[in-house]
């Protein structure tokens, strides 16, 4: 197990599908959530969903994610950098003979879950797994009320049903450990009200030292980020 | 309030209202259709108005319409939204009418791309729309500063009764950065009373005003290119804004960039000072009017050989450096205007063979 495992997060299997509203930090997520399972010995799969978003797309960290034995699907290359809404038909193929974790990146809210429901064929019959990306630093999802506002328009869209949460508090760079600490507890708020699990929270990895471990009761996956602009540098991701 | 993290875009929509406006005309576009997705939610909530118009050609009348009648209006839009509106932006200019216009630039000529760029330089700075008539034109580097440019653009706007353009790279309106809305950047209520026609029940003075650009005397349409060139040279005086850089060093070579691409310029300068290398930059946060004279100042600096216009377009901006710079100093350009931004390194290696 690499030095990451210490946050404690244990072997996630099967059709995972991460949603949330518009610059929750899905992308982010889904791709160090893969790296975190490809470290722990789970074979990944990750499909990058996203037709409403024209910037910023899993599409981007393709490079480092290939280098580390991750299968990134992405539209055909000559259109990667339209914002035409492209399914790439092996999307459908990979939910069909999934790997040990296939991880597929949403895109935002109820609009970006849509393109689930066209999947729907392919999702017959297996476990999958829906979980909601909520960041209270985030317009619109600042409060309890509002992220079950944004569930319940996500389900609709997806005709699915979301099974968990996941706490990605954060205000990139201007992060403080206190945010952490409040993040998490407005996902455990929220997964009370919401009687859905918390399955994880991250947290970037320059702040890890500082965090206090024994706060929380849910795993949490470490951020390297990977999305950034082109004057800072992608954390590099190590096998 | 403590800070949000918020995209460029929604950003953009929270000043507008922030600043007063509950006014919004907008047609969407990649890439800065989340303002209208944004403000499409919040508009109804603050009581304003989010309409969308059939065409930016609309779009541009619409806004003409409210600001004539003394409303706080704006929209956003990017590259070819924006030629579409450039008659009624020269309209505009010319019935001395307050409006914002937000660019969020995107590849060009033509359809071009929807990543970012700044190839709307010359559109927004020199003209666009015909007649001569000037915008007053603001360049955001980050996020934060995009909210606050914003919410000053309804202030300029209506101190000049000119129109003002933000122009953001594509960057600007898609990235996230945190932010937060101070309270006194709120725009104070503006004398409408001296353009708006709102009937005349209100008014103070018996004269009626009247919303028009169309003068056949040539006299009167002289005297009214003249008063609107004094406005122009108003600004020129009085708004000039810009941010310095590692200026107090000995440097041997002066940047002049804007927008996002100063912030690659700013991670190369502190790279290039690790080793040893000083180099300054000038960024305009105005691009009119344009820093002419601290560059021309920075330039001039013993021991600096060098002034590069560093833009995401094929040359723009330099022509403006050129004009400041005065033959003092050599003048380089290096840009792109696919999409892709130049990385730290390719503004090091630049530097390195300008001097």
């Amino acid at each position: 197990m690499s030095a990451i495992g210490i946050a404690g997060v244990k072997q996630i299997k099967g059709i995972v599908i991460i949603v949330g509203n518009y610059g929750s930090g899905k992308t982010e997520v889904s791709i160090n959530l893969a790296v975190n399972q490809k470290r722990a010995g789970v074979d990944v799969k990750i499909a990058d969903l996203d037709l409403v978003n024209p910037y910023f797309r899993t599409r981007e960290a393709r490079k480092p994610l290939l280098k580390l034995g991750i299968e990134v699907v992405v539209p055909e290359e000559k259109y990667l950098q339209a914002d035409l809404p492209i399914l790439s038909p092996v999307v459908a193929g990979l939910i069909r003979q999934p790997s040990d974790l296939t991880l597929i990146d949403a895109g935002g809210n109820d609009v970006g879950a849509t393109v689930l429901a066209a999947l729907a064929d392919s999702f017959r019959n297996k476990r999958v797994h829906m979980l909601q990306v909520v960041n209270p630093f985030r317009p619109f999802t600042d409060t309890i009320e509002s992220c079950l506002k944004m569930r319940g328009e996500i389900e609709r869209a997806s005709k699915m049903t979301i099974n968990g949460i996941i706490g990605n508090a954060n205000l990139i760079d201007e992060t403080s450990v206190d945010d952490i600490y409040n993040g998490y507890d407005f996902v455990k708020a929220l997964s009370g009200e919401s009687r859905l699990p918390l399955e994880f929270i991250t947290a970037s990895v320059e702040l890890l030292p500082e965090i206090d471990m024994g706060r929380f009761s849910c795993p949490v996956i470490p951020i390297e980020r990977q999305l950034v602009p082109p004057w800072k540098r992608a954390v590099e991701l190590k096998k | 309030m403590g800070k949000i993290l918020m995209k460029g875009n929604e950003a953009i929509g929270e000043a507008a209202i922030r600043a007063g406006c509950l006014n919004y005309f907008a047609y969407p576009i990649t890439p800065q259709s989340e303002v209208a997705e944004y403000l499409s939610r919040r508009m109804p909530e603050v009581g304003g108005v989010f309409l969308q118009g059939e065409s930016e050609v609309a779009v541009g009348y619409m806004l003409f319409g409210a600001a004539g009648s003394g409303e706080r209006a704006f929209t956003t839009s990017s590259s070819p939204g924006v030629s579409l509106m450039s008659e009624a932006i020269s309209y505009i200019s010319s019935a001395e009418l307050p409006v914002v216009f937000v660019n969020i630039v995107r590849g060009g000529p033509g359809l071009g791309g929807i990543l970012p760029s700044q190839a709307d330089y010359f559109q927004a700075t020199k003209g666009g729309g015909h007649g001569d008539y000037r915008l007053l034109v603001m360049a955001p580097a980050s996020v934060q500063e995009a909210v606050d440019m914003v919410m000053m653009a309804f202030s300029l706007a209506e101190k000049y009764r000119n129109p003002v353009m933000i122009l953001g790279d594509g960057l600007i309106g898609q990235m996230m950065e945190p932010v937060e809305f101070s309270d006194h950047l709120k725009s104070e209520p503006s004398n409408k009373d001296a353009w708006a026609t709102n009937g005349m029940d209100t008014r103070k003075s018996k004269e009626r005003n009247l919303v028009k650009s169309l003068f056949l005397d040539a006299q009167l349409l002289e005297e009214h290119n003249l008063a609107l060139k004094a406005k122009y040279d108003r600004m020129k005086q009085e708004e000039v804004r810009y941010e310095p850089y590692n200026i107090d060093s000995d440097y041997r070579a002066l940047i002049v960039s804007y927008g996002t691409m100063s912030r690659v310029c700013k991670t190369a300068i502190d790279n290039m000072k690790t080793e040893g290398i000083e180099v300054a930059m000038i960024r305009p946060q105005t691009l009119f009017p344009f820093p002419i004279n601290p560059i021309r100042k920075a330039a001039s600096k013993k021991g600096c050989v060098a002034v590069i216009s560093f833009e995401l377009s094929m040359g723009q901006m330099v022509e403006d450096v050129e004009r400041s710079v005065q033959g003092k100093c050599p003048v380089y350009w290096h840009g792109k205007a696919g999409g892709e931004i130049p990385t730290p390194e390719e503004v090091i290696d630049k530097v390195r063979s300008f001097t």
